[in-house]
């Protein structure tokens, strides 16, 4: 079946369990699925777009109101949606740095908020991990004073993970808010990976921005995100367009000069809008979706010679697994090397790791029914099974 | 709204509820008898849309 004459149409998630590292808690709602129906249209938001013309002053549908929801649900201020996580992190740097100013971000830090970094000039430097691949209070509050000697003056904003993209470890955001503002150096508490699927208080972690991915963990279309602010820095952030035209004489009213305008303008924001109260209530069943990642890992453990990379026990579904001793073993010989092992699940009706992967690699069981994680589990032992490894 | 966009935007969506049990039983596709009753209801939802939308054509 194609979608105008070359496009395959997509029914992996129809048709497989999916454990993909980053697509798990971005799956669609069905309410997310019927918005985009109705809301696909490019400027669908604009149909009673009224003065002052801003999509966050919206009423009908209620995009306004929505904001209102989104800052509360992440106990800030202000909110604003972004097209991804990313454009949040630009945002606050563009707003904060100017050229040649240091940002710290963590050792584990996304590409995106290196780029950030670098497209506001300023300079990044990483907080060092412990033994256990997680950054510390103490670390960070090292790296300020190291940063702050290097450069003659203070990092400019301290940019953390929560849960890191790599290891999906959990970082003492609490211990290094406290650090940062010891120094008077705000934060970006990154949450890509917990808004959406955790409780996140911002105010109660004590940092001064909260920024969320959409389509990562906010069950909604991409690109799509969150940046929610203290008052403190929304003057700073949310400023507004001063500029002039000098043959014109125009002005853009109370355009936001580092939202761009506008940002979400058609299916994404009400895709996201129509899973949030899925939302609401799912970040409260987050510790049942950490025990079925728990039971999948446990599986995989019990497979000798698997190890787990991530914090374990397991804090998150996300999680890196280093089979070079089990399932490698067998790609080593085997005629499909490491496919072997993505036959084998694609075989059983799982896809989503990395194809051709059998030494380091990720999986994420968010979402998964106990049924279907029960089914991943013994999968894993399954195949362990055929190929002598148990 | 015109009644028969509305039987439109109707069938659409019981489908959509329908392609999210899907989801919720992949890859086997093993109805619980909850799923079941949901499947059937969002099939007959989607029929009785589209057979209001035939009859209206």
């Amino acid at each position: 079946m194609k979608i105008a004459t070359n496009i395959p149409v997509r029914e992996v998630e129809e048709s497989y369990i999916n454990i993909q590292p980053i697509q798990a808690a971005g799956r669609l709602t069905a309410e997310a699925m019927k918005a985009l129906i109705a809301y696909g249209d490019g400027y669908s938001t604009c149909d009673q777009c009224r003065k002052p013309f801003r999509l966050d002053k919206i009423t009908k549908p209620p995009i306004a109101e929505f904001h209102d929801a989104l800052a509360k649900f992440v106990n800030m201020d202000h909110a604003r949606v972004t097209p991804g996580a990313r454009r949040a992190f630009q945002a606050v740097s563009l707003a904060l740095a100017e050229k040649g100013d240091p940002i710290i971000v963590s050792a584990l830090a996304h590409y995106t908020e290196f780029l950030a970094a670098e497209s506001a000039k300023a300079i990044v430097r990483e907080v060092p991990l412990n033994d256990q691949n997680v950054v510390t209070g103490d670390a960070l509050a090292q790296k300020i004073e190291g940063v702050t000697k290097e450069f003659g003056k203070p990092p400019v904003l301290v940019m953390l993970d929560h849960i890191d993209y790599s290891f999906a470890n959990e970082h003492d955001i609490k211990g290094a808010a406290k650090a940062a503002h010891q120094y008077d150096i705000p934060i970006l508490y990154n949450g890509a990976y917990t808004v959406g699927v955790m409780p996140v208080d911002g105010k109660t972690l004590g940092v001064d921005f909260v920024v969320g991915s959409g389509h990562k963990s906010m069950a909604s279309p991409a690109p799509s995100g969150v940046l929610a602010t203290r008052d403190e820095y929304a003057d700073k952030v949310l400023r507004t367009t001063q500029m002039l035209g000098d043959v014109t004489g125009r002005k853009f009213g109370i355009k936001e000069v580092e939202m761009l305008g506008c940002t979400l303008m058609g299916g994404n924001i009400l895709g996201m809008m129509a899973s949030f109260p899925t939302i609401k209530i799912r970040v409260n069943e987050w510790e049942e979706y950490v025990k079925k990642s728990n039971h999948v890992i446990d599986s995989i453990l019990s497979i000798k010679g698997s190890k787990c990379m991530s914090e374990y026990p397991r804090k998150h579904t996300l999680t890196k697994v280093d089979t070079t001793d089990s399932f490698d073993v067998v790609a080593r010989t085997h005629k499909r090397r490491g496919f072997y092992f993505s036959d084998e699940l694609k075989g059983r009706g799982i896809v989503g790791e990395f194809a051709g992967a059998t030494r380091a690699w990720k999986l994420n069981t968010y979402g998964l029914s106990w049924d279907q994680t029960k089914y991943v589990a013994d999968a894993f032992k399954d195949i362990a099974n055929k190929y002598g490894l148990l | 709204m015109d009644e028969r966009i509305n039987d439109l935007f109707e069938a659409l969506f019981a489908l959509t509820d329908l392609r999210i049990i899907f989801r919720e039983t992949a890859p086997m596709h093993a109805f619980s008898e909850e799923q079941k009753a949901n499947a059937r209801d969002a099939v007959n939802r989607a029929k009785d849309a589209l057979d209001r939308l035939e009859g209206a054509l």
